[in-house]
């Protein structure tokens, strides 16, 4: 059987769970037992392989882009992991069977397991370190689902968190160390970067990987600072606990290390970080694990101080020591599994795990008091069990490794580890009877014991003679892990001149005495304060959720003006950055001279602009100032020989300012004060920065030549013979760009229907409606609405007006002008009347709808630039002819003129339309209407009766 | 201006024509009564165009001079605006007839706005790329103030509108400076002008140019509009927002810095590199606090988009395509997760609060099992599909020599990592709480369910989107 079919066959199995429920609860233990027991035995079949040093590899093609492959292989290391897995896995689906009660529903839980065992099997039988990643975070995933099984359960839920927050957050961490050993080693088959270890420990990013890695094996092995998630963990199901957090998931940053121990091992980094975390795990845990009550707790921290051993002997870095740290990996998950169970079957049978409850089930339960009597005199390192020899010779390597505080620090920790065991048998299984447990406990069902029993069974025939039950295992697995051909020797006994014996001596006599004294330090432990894992978790994700709200609250509160300064800001530091890294070359062409007119005009310009900013409070005085602002414009535009722009800047400027001013009489006069003064000092800064280079930019701009000849040379060229005029603007307009002014004055009619829509919404019923209903004016009124000059005036400036409009309209396609000025001078001149005489008064006597006055242009230069399709040309396609009528001399026509006349029309009638709108609003605001020009006559009709 | 130039844009025209044609319909018929008809009709459009211009779309073509580009990346980009804008369209269609806002003009405009990206993505031209740019904009103000009796709406409109006016003005002050320094507006022009050494000018166009898109793909530190826009907008045009509108700005994104400026990679790529820093980490950090769900998938949506721009700052073919493909995942994601957000409601109204997720997994366990799925994904957490996008723009950016990009990426990744499991927690280990009732209709279910599925079926080939970027990344990086 292939690994890579190892592997994918409890995934296979995770479905027969579910589909099989109905037919029972053992139809449902058996066929997942099946399916493992078909994979132990597949593995079964590599052994005398491996066992000859051959490496068993599958090779599929995943996502080769990536590098991933789904590359699994089977070597000593995987299948000593992978024989934990499946052999555990077998012994817990049979444990679980008879565990779970009724009402549990036992397909998801057998379906959860067989996902989470096959995540493990993938980690331990990658050959692609991406496809190992995979599996990894798989892990954590059914290890989730697995940890929220009882869901009802309120204390599981907080651990389930922490598990998956950490766990996670540590998986992730080592994609990044994954990808960084991939790109040193140029692959991410393990096979390749196992041979590439000088090429990794030479590179400057050794260093980062190393840490991102083994960031994620430490938070999965739960090893110190991140040792506190794991006895959370353990609100699951007791054959959960067994499964996850004794034998597997947490060893599988033990696997990880061991994996990429050739790789990786050796240097001071990796002593001095995998050992200390080792080491200090080691102690803590052990310590921390004599005071916890709950047998699962003192378990959990018990497995906590396991780990730490097994990774202080990676730490090492010596061969010798990985052997160690192999053997004690079997012989930890043999005797933790077993206890893990016996503590379920206490729990299961007594209703109760904790150890002041509990005390002299001896009797009550004789077969679980043996197992659990091997397992953790095992667990204490007593001779001859399989815990003894692995200790011993973890012993051994630890007093050979400088400086000599290691093996000070081991020692401690095999002490308490030897004082919370023989607490665990002596207070829960010795001692006097009770009578008040909360339930009669007994020996349960064979079921129930049998899988403990059996690994008890193991802990002895390892014990007794390792070298036939284990050795070949070790040598096969520490082989794999250094690299070369492994002979472990496995003894009892190793002379009097060797320190381990001294070592563990100590360790068991101040085991026993610290046991004697525990009721005493029990006291002492509860005074004295001590970090609690929740709390130091809360602490850790405290701080991060206040940087969180702090950014918030600094970069997102909703003020909108933040957003832009913010944005703003970054722009001109990232602009001085483009600034300093390119090139500065002077322009290319000569300044044109400075005329002291002009700039007295510039001056004026700028000191209106200035003044613009300064009084932008006051708003009547603000658009004054931004007109002076346009009529400046407009002269410069004159002066710098653009009649046409200059023509069409002022009338614009004439129309806004006056449709402006009349808006701005139902507005308040002044904006309100809002910004402190530091805010206006940071404000004006960044505005003079911006200002200043966006100057400086197009000065820079201007005093250059393009890199291609500009557009202006062919328009002055063609304008003529193309498009029949020589105002080469006007024809641009019309001719070349009509498409662009067509699209325009659409918007400009769409602008002003939406100025009307948004007009009628207004004067529908509604808020808005009613502020303009109760709307007073905060100025009293001038008392002469229509003055007589004015109207006067107005009068007979209406045909002169009139007449330049259509003058300056024909004159367009040649000399400054066209329709678009025609339509806002014609529009001017109409407004006047509107100001002069009252808008009841001037509407009465000119009738156009503004409405289709738009329409109708945009009609006009849509048929003009249609009518070319009947010439044969496509649309917009200008043409123009001389004619001559008596008695005018020969003029020109323009097909151009005619949708020019569009544009004359829909300008025109915007403008209008804007006005009106305007004017309705003034009347909803409680203004009246005049049918008479002048105010005078009015009086005088309201004094007649 | 000839007949084969429209043939090129013929699916851009059909989408037009059919957007004005469904306005009439609509306003010459029932109005609001025909919504139901229009959304509908308006995602088999998208439907059918995607697959259109998926299934026949050949080689690379240039129309108006080159102003328009019909290429691989440009049909890369387009099927998957088409399709997750249909998505979109039709998992909201409910939602937006209970809460009172079928209005006919929104599936009208999500149709324009469609246009404008499709004109974006294929855009040749600086002019091109602003006209695309604008209509797309312009729907897309219009209907995140739909809701126009919402105060929070209307200001989401407002903020977004100014925002995004400024980021125009921005774009377009670039694209002058561009032109002025270039003397042309044409993309191939604009490279075929830059020599050894690259006009200050230019640059600034540069640097201008991508700050106004970096506001349209909300990436740090022009993000800001993203978190009140989100919140604001009723959902379903949030989930548009998060969707399609991104996809376009990204691949205009990279159309313009490798079409228009694609031989001074050195000039660009450490301003996208530092942009994608800031958002990888602002993303993750700034979404720890949020307890509005919507608000919190503004912060993911800023993650995310680093994540793509760091396919971007590789500056190699490898980068875009994984930008592609990461894009592609990016949208399936959240086109699921919005179908869920959509769901969600108490009493009648719609929920956001995160603690409403309390405990979900004992009500609804498959929908929660769904959600689990697409939030690992987003996490980015193996073997879901989104570690796979993560992965495909984290070893584009080490391949292309920035290791400590692709290391701080990883790093903000377990940082946002968080507040996703987060999620999961509260779903399935929450405090017993008033919980949330999930009112799917079948449209919603189907989408949440398909999205979910591919989150877990996908990884086995990526959904085979992975050769179509590979050539669409060809093509554009010459």
């Amino acid at each position: 059987m292939s690994p890579a079919l190892i592997a994918a066959l409890p995934f296979l199995g995770a479905l027969l769970p579910g589909l099989l429920i109905r037919a029972g609860r053992n139809a449902c233990a058996t066929v997942t037992g099946f399916v493992t027991l078909l994979a132990l035995i597949g593995l079964g079949l590599h052994i005398p392989a491996v066992l000859r040093g051959e490496v068993i590899r599958t090779q599929i093609d995943w996502l080769p882009a990536l590098g991933l492959n789904a590359n699994f292989m089977l070597d000593g290391l995987g299948l000593l992991f992978a024989g934990l897995i499946l052999g555990i896995g077998l012994l817990i689906i049979l444990y679980a069977r008879f565990y779970l009660s009724p009402r549990d529903p036992m397909g998801q839980f057998y379906t959860y397991l067989m996902l989470f065992q096959g995540a493990m099997l993938g980690i331990v039988l990658s050959d692609n370190i991406l496809l190992l990643l995979v599996f990894w975070e798989l892990t954590s995933l059914s290890s989730f689902l697995l940890i929220g099984y009882w869901k009802h359960l309120p204390e599981g839920r907080q651990g389930a968190r922490m598990a998956l927050a950490v766990t996670g957050a540590g998986g992730l961490a080592m994609i990044a160390g994954m990808l960084i050993l991939g790109q040193i080693a140029g692959s991410y088959d393990l096979s390749d970067i196992l041979q590439a270890r000088d090429a990794i420990q030479a590179s400057d990013w050794y260093l980062p990987a190393l840490i991102l890695i083994l960031l994620g094996a430490f938070t999965k092995s739960a090893q110190f600072p991140f040792h506190f998630w794991l006895p959370h963990a353990m609100a699951a199901p007791t054959p959960v606990s067994a499964y996850l957090h004794s034998a597997t998931m947490v060893k599988a940053g033990i696997f990880l290390m061991a994996r990429l121990w050739p790789v990786l091992a050796g240097t001071p980094e990796w002593f001095w970080i995998v050992t200390s975390a080792g080491l200090i795990t080691m102690v803590l845990g052990a310590v921390i694990g004599l005071f916890k009550d709950d047998l699962k707790a003192l378990l959990a921290f018990s497995t906590v101080s396991h780990l730490g051993l097994i990774t202080m002997l990676l730490g090492f870095g010596t061969k010798a020591a990985a052997m160690v740290a192999m053997f004690h990996i079997l012989n930890h998950a043999t005797f933790k599994a077993a206890l893990f169970m016996v503590a379920g079957i206490v729990d299961h049978e007594a209703h109760t795990r904790d150890i002041k409850r509990l005390g002299g089930l001896r009797r009550l339960m004789p077969v679980t008091f043996t197992i659990a009597t091997l397992a953790g005199l095992s667990m204490a390192g007593i001779p001859p069990l399989n815990g003894f020899l692995s200790k011993e010779m973890m012993l051994e390597q630890a007093a050979h490794t400088p400086p000599g505080l290691i093996g000070l620090l081991a020692t401690l920790g095999a002490l308490v580890s030897v004082a919370y065991s023989f607490r665990l048998i002596a207070h829960t299984f010795l001692g006097p009877q009770r009578t008040d447990y909360p339930h009669k406990p007994h020996d349960p069902g064979f079921g129930l014991w049998a899988a403990p029993a059996l690994l008890a069974g193991l802990v002895v025939a390892i014990g007794l003679m390792p070298m036939t039950v284990a050795g070949w295992l070790v040598d096969a697995a520490a082989g794999a892990v250094t690299g070369t051909a492994a002979h472990a020797h496995i003894a009892h006994w190793h002379g009097l001149a060797n320190p381990a014996l001294w070592m563990s001596l100590a360790a068991i006599g101040g085991g026993l005495v610290l046991l004697g004294l525990h009721p005493t330090l029990d006291r002492l432990w509860t005074a004295l304060p001590r970090p609690e894992a929740k709390r130091i978790f809360d602490g850790l994700m405290e701080p991060l959720a206040a940087l969180s709200r702090h950014l918030t609250a600094a970069l997102h509160p909703g003020m909108l003006s933040r957003y832009l300064w913010i944005a703003t800001a970054t722009i001109i530091i990232v602009s001085y950055y483009a600034f300093r890294s390119g090139s500065h070359l002077p322009g290319a062409r000569a300044l044109t001279e400075v005329e002291p007119i002009a700039a007295i005009g510039w001056l004026l310009l700028m000191a209106a602009s200035v003044a613009v900013v300064l009084c932008h409070h006051q708003r009547l005085l603000t658009l004054i100032l931004i007109a002076v602002v346009g009529l400046m414009v407009s002269v410069g535009f004159a002066y710098l020989s653009a009649p046409d722009l200059a023509l069409t800047q002022i009338s614009v400027e004439v129309v806004t300012v006056i449709l402006l001013l009349l808006a701005l009489n139902f507005l308040p006069k002044t904006t309100p004060r809002e910004s402190s003064v530091p805010r206006k000092v940071r404000d004006l800064g960044l505005a003079a920065l911006g200002g200043l280079a966006v100057g400086g930019l197009i000065y820079a701009l201007m005093t250059r030549d393009f890199a291609f000849p500009s557009i202006a040379d062919y328009h002055l060229a063609n304008s003529k013979t193309l498009g029949g005029g020589t105002n080469v603007v006007n024809v641009i307009l019309v001719d070349f760009r009509g498409y662009d002014t067509f699209g325009e004055i659409t918007v400009l009619g769409i602008a002003a229907l939406l100025i009307f829509a948004l007009t009628e919404s207004l004067l529908s019923p509604g808020a808005a409606n009613d502020r303009l209903r109760g709307w007073v004016s905060d100025t009293p009124d001038a008392g002469d609405r229509h003055p007589l000059m004015m109207v006067v005036a107005t009068r007979m400036m209406l045909p002169i007006a009139l007449m330049v409009g259509i003058y300056i309209f024909l004159r367009g396609h040649n000399v400054p002008g066209g329709g678009f000025i025609a339509g806002l001078v014609v529009a001017i001149a109409l407004v006047m009347q509107y100001m002069a005489s009252g808008f009841g008064w001037t509407a009465a006597r000119q009738r156009i709808d503004y409405h289709g006055l738009i329409g109708a242009g945009v009609l006009v230069a849509a048929a003009t630039g249609i009518g070319s399709w009947f010439a044969g040309r496509p649309f917009m396609t200008s043409n123009y002819g001389y004619f001559e009528i008596w008695p005018l001399e020969e003029f020109e026509l323009a097909t151009a003129a005619l949708f020019d006349l569009g544009v004359f029309l829909t300008v025109l009638g915007a403008v209008m339309l804007a006005l009106s709108s305007l004017t309705r609003l003034a009347v909803r605001a409680g203004q009246t209407v005049n049918t008479e020009a002048f105010d005078m006559q009015s009086e005088l009709e309201a004094e007649e009766p | 201006m000839t007949g084969s130039d429209f043939n090129i844009l013929l699916p851009e025209v059909i989408l037009a024509l059919f957007a004005m044609a469904a306005l009439l319909f609509g306003v010459y018929t029932g109005k609001d009564k025909t919504t139901g008809l229009i959304t509908w009709a308006t995602a088999a459009v998208f439907a059918l165009l995607a697959v259109w211009i998926g299934v026949n779309g050949e080689g690379a073509r240039t129309a108006f001079g080159g102003m328009f580009n019909d290429d691989p990346f440009a049909r890369f980009a387009k099927v998957t605006i088409l399709l997750s804008a249909a998505a979109v369209l039709v998992m909201s269609a409910d939602y937006m007839q209970r809460r009172g806002l079928a209005r006919f003009e929104y599936p009208i405009l999500v149709a324009l706005s469609v246009v404008g990206m499709m004109m974006m993505v294929s855009a040749g031209d600086l002019m091109a790329l602003y006209i695309g740019l604008e209509l797309q904009s312009l729907a897309l103000y219009v209907i995140a103030s739909i809701r126009r009796d919402s105060a929070k709406s209307t200001e989401a409109g407002l903020k977004y509108f100014v925002l995004g006016a400024f980021s125009s003005g921005l774009l377009l002050y670039g694209a002058s400076l561009t032109y002025g320094y270039a003397g042309t507006t044409l993309f191939s022009g604009i490279l075929s002008t830059l020599g050894e050494g690259v006009p200050l000018g230019l640059l600034f166009g540069l640097v201008f140019m991508l700050s106004g898109l970096a506001f349209k793909v909300s990436a740090a530190p022009f993000h800001m509009w993203a978190p009140d826009v989100y919140e604001g907008s009723p959902t379903p045009v949030t989930a548009f927002f998060a969707t399609a509108p991104k996809v376009a700005a990204m691949a205009l994104f990279a159309r313009l810095v490798y079409d228009a400026f694609g031989a001074i990679p050195a000039d660009w790529t450490q301003v996208i590199a530092a942009m994608s820093l800031l958002s990888m980490f602002l993303g993750a950090v700034a979404a720890i606090g949020q307890k509005d769900l919507k608000r919190l998938m503004a912060y993911s949506s800023i993650a995310h988009m680093g994540y793509a721009l760091l396919g971007l700052a590789a500056g190699t073919a490898a980068g875009v395509q994984a930008m592609l493909v990461y894009m592609a995942i990016y949208v399936t994601m959240n086109v699921g997760t919005f179908a869920f957000i959509l769901s969600l409601e108490r009493d009648g109204k719609p929920v956001s609060d995160i603690h409403a997720l309390n405990m979900f997994s004992k009500k609804e366990p498959l929908k929660a099992l769904a959600m689990l799925v697409l939030l690992f994904s987003l996490a980015g957490v193996p073997p879901m599909l989104g570690f796979f996008g993560k992965f495909y723009v984290l070893k584009a950016t080490v391949d292309a020599g920035m290791v400590w990009l692709a290391t701080a990426g990883a790093v903000a990744s377990v940082i946002g990592a968080f507040y996703y499991l987060r999620l999961v927690f509260y779903m399935y280990f929450g405090k017993e709480t008033d919980g949330v009732e999930s009112r799917m209709g079948a449209v919603q279910w189907l989408a949440l369910m398909a999205s979910a599925a591919i989150m877990v079926v996908g990884i086995v080939n990526l959904m085979g989107i992975d050769p179509a970027a590979a050539i669409a990344a060809e093509a554009l990086v010459r």
